[in-house]
């Protein structure tokens, strides 16, 4: 479904990734794993169309979508969902809600979206006219997320969805990501977390000081000694 | 002075006001949108001036200001968005593109008002009366002409409170204003939200320009004093804060009205400047700013 071929990717004019290559099948969760810093982010951005300078190719069902910009992206079904969330903060959760539809391709479903999404989040169908600012961490993370879901995307790029949540809330979060894959949603995923992301990835892979250095299975990589050091500390 | 003429004078400054407010408003957002710096906007205020003249009086057509106001509308914004594709657009990519953005539109302001001069002579111009007559309300008669101008510049205000909270695009330039990198994530095409809010603004000073100049007159560089009056209005009242705009211009309306009622007109932008010093250096942010 993505495919992303010898990318290097700068930000300002620091040379971040240096020829990653990685992909993600139809309907999978794809877990890119790595230390703070690395890179795992910026690749997100730069399948998002959020960075000024890539260079190698990225296709999306086919199609090179290199060098496209994240608005033509968003109407393809590609959307990003920011680590701090980047929610608008003096509106209501409806308001961002319906921001999340601001798409040509997803205005027409904006109805049946709105419906699953609340289907999903039962706590954001109980808050629609609380402003964003005055919501929990948690609260806005799943916010973030719904917003997503809002553009109508078949793949989605989630950054970090764990960070800053207490444990409880987490696992909530990830609950909401496995029903979010279970209803046919592709994705590829950034974290730290190992034991969270185990039974949620089909694949991980490592990125380390820009490079790729480990892909495999999740069963693969939580057997990976080197991988335990890493992030768990063992 | 007797009370009845202090009420004429609250009429006045009551009816300017609301004409400032719109136009501070329209400043406001481009600035809280797109941290562009408008200096052609009093040019923009004769544009909508020259515009109705030209309509009503040069080519006398018929159809009052209903025609002029339905021409002017999409004209103005034409007017608006065209300009920021043109000119402010190309200049965003480069580095102190705020500054670059303040020169060209200077630019802009000293061809137009010199285009105006070259059109239109030197000579002020004038636009008839919305509407004669007046209503008598015990001691003080209010001008219908007043009344009109009032209720179209608070319609005007409202119409855009409307557009910004009930529409897609309205929704779409709050969004800029309050985080641009969220708009951009959920593909909002930022460019074409600027340059509309550059319209919206057109037409929020230009429409100005059309009602005031029924009773100030156009001069070609009659603007000046409007970008000035504008400015003053919104640190006043406090950058990005529409809310505090409005309210600032109600003040600074009535201040004008009575200061140039009773110590003459030459002393009204002394009195502007004296009080936005004064509250800026208790408020650095102005009455409701949100920014210091």
């Amino acid at each position: 479904m993505l495919t992303i071929a010898d990318v290097n990717a700068y930000y300002d004019q620091f040379h971040v990734l240096h020829d990653v290559s990685c992909e993600v099948h139809e309907g999978e969760v794809v877990v890119m794993l790595g230390p703070n810093g690395h890179g795992k982010s910026t690749l997100l951005k730069a399948v998002c169309g959020l960075l000024d300078r890539v260079d190698g190719t990225i296709t999306y069902k086919g199609q090179d979508i290199t060098g496209w910009s994240t608005e033509q992206l968003v109407n393809q079904g590609v959307i990003y969902i920011a680590e701090n969330r980047e929610l608008f903060g003096d509106m209501t959760v409806m308001e961002n809600l319906k921001l999340g539809a601001y798409a040509k391709n997803a205005r027409k479903k904006e109805k049946r979206n709105l419906a699953r999404v609340f289907e999903l989040f039962p706590r954001l169908a109980a808050r629609k006219k609380q402003l964003a600012a005055t919501m929990s961490g948690g609260e806005a993370r799943m916010l973030a997320i719904a917003r997503g879901l809002m553009s109508n995307a078949d793949f989605l790029c989630i950054d970090e969805p764990s960070l800053g949540l207490q444990p409880n809330l987490r696992t909530e979060v990830f609950n909401i990501i496995k029903e979010i894959h279970r209803q046919g949603k592709s994705m590829l995923l950034v974290e730290q977390n190992i034991p969270q992301i185990a039974d949620l990835a089909d694949r991980v892979y490592v990125l380390e000081e820009g490079c790729i250095t480990f892909q495999g299975s999740a069963e693969e990589a939580a057997a990976d000694d080197r991988l335990k050091e890493i992030f768990l500390g063992m | 002075m007797y009370i009845e003429e202090y009420l004429d004078v609250f009429i006045s400054g009551l009816t300017n006001g609301s004409v400032y407010a719109l136009m501070a408003v329209g400043l406001t957002l481009v600035y809280g949108v797109s941290r562009a710096f408008n200096f052609a906007y009093g040019s923009f205020y004769s544009l909508g001036g020259y515009f109705a003249w030209v309509l009503m009086v040069y080519l006398g057509l018929s159809g009052g200001y209903l025609m002029v106001l339905l021409m002017a509308v999409p004209f103005l914004i034409g007017f608006g968005y065209v300009t920021e594709k043109v000119i402010v657009a190309p200049l965003r990519k480069r580095s102190d593109w705020e500054v670059k953005v303040m020169m060209i539109t200077l630019g802009l302001a000293l061809f137009l008002d010199n285009g105006y001069q070259v059109l239109f002579g030197p000579r002020m111009k004038s636009l008839p009366p919305i509407m004669t007559g007046a209503v008598e309300l015990g001691p003080i008669y209010i001008a219908n002409q007043d009344i009109m101008i009032f209720v179209l510049a608070i319609s005007g205000i409202l119409a855009f409170r409307w557009l910004l909270n009930n529409t897609r695009i309205g929704m779409a330039v709050r969004a800029v204003a309050q985080n641009p990198i969220g708009a951009k994530i959920v593909g909002i095409p930022k460019n074409r939200i600027f340059a509309a809010t550059f319209g919206i603004s057109t037409v929020m000073v230009g429409l100005g320009g059309i009602l005031l100049a029924q009773k100030y007159f156009i001069s070609p560089m009659g603007g000046w004093d409007i970008l000035v009056k504008s400015w003053v209005i919104t640190a006043f009242g406090g950058m990005g804060s529409i809310r505090g705009g409005l309210l600032a211009a109600f003040i600074l309306g009535m201040l004008e009205a009575y200061v140039g009622y009773v110590f003459g007109m030459t002393w009204v932008l002394f009195a502007l400047f004296g009080v936005l010093l004064a509250t800026l250096a208790i408020r650095p942010q102005g009455l409701m700013g949100k920014w210091g």
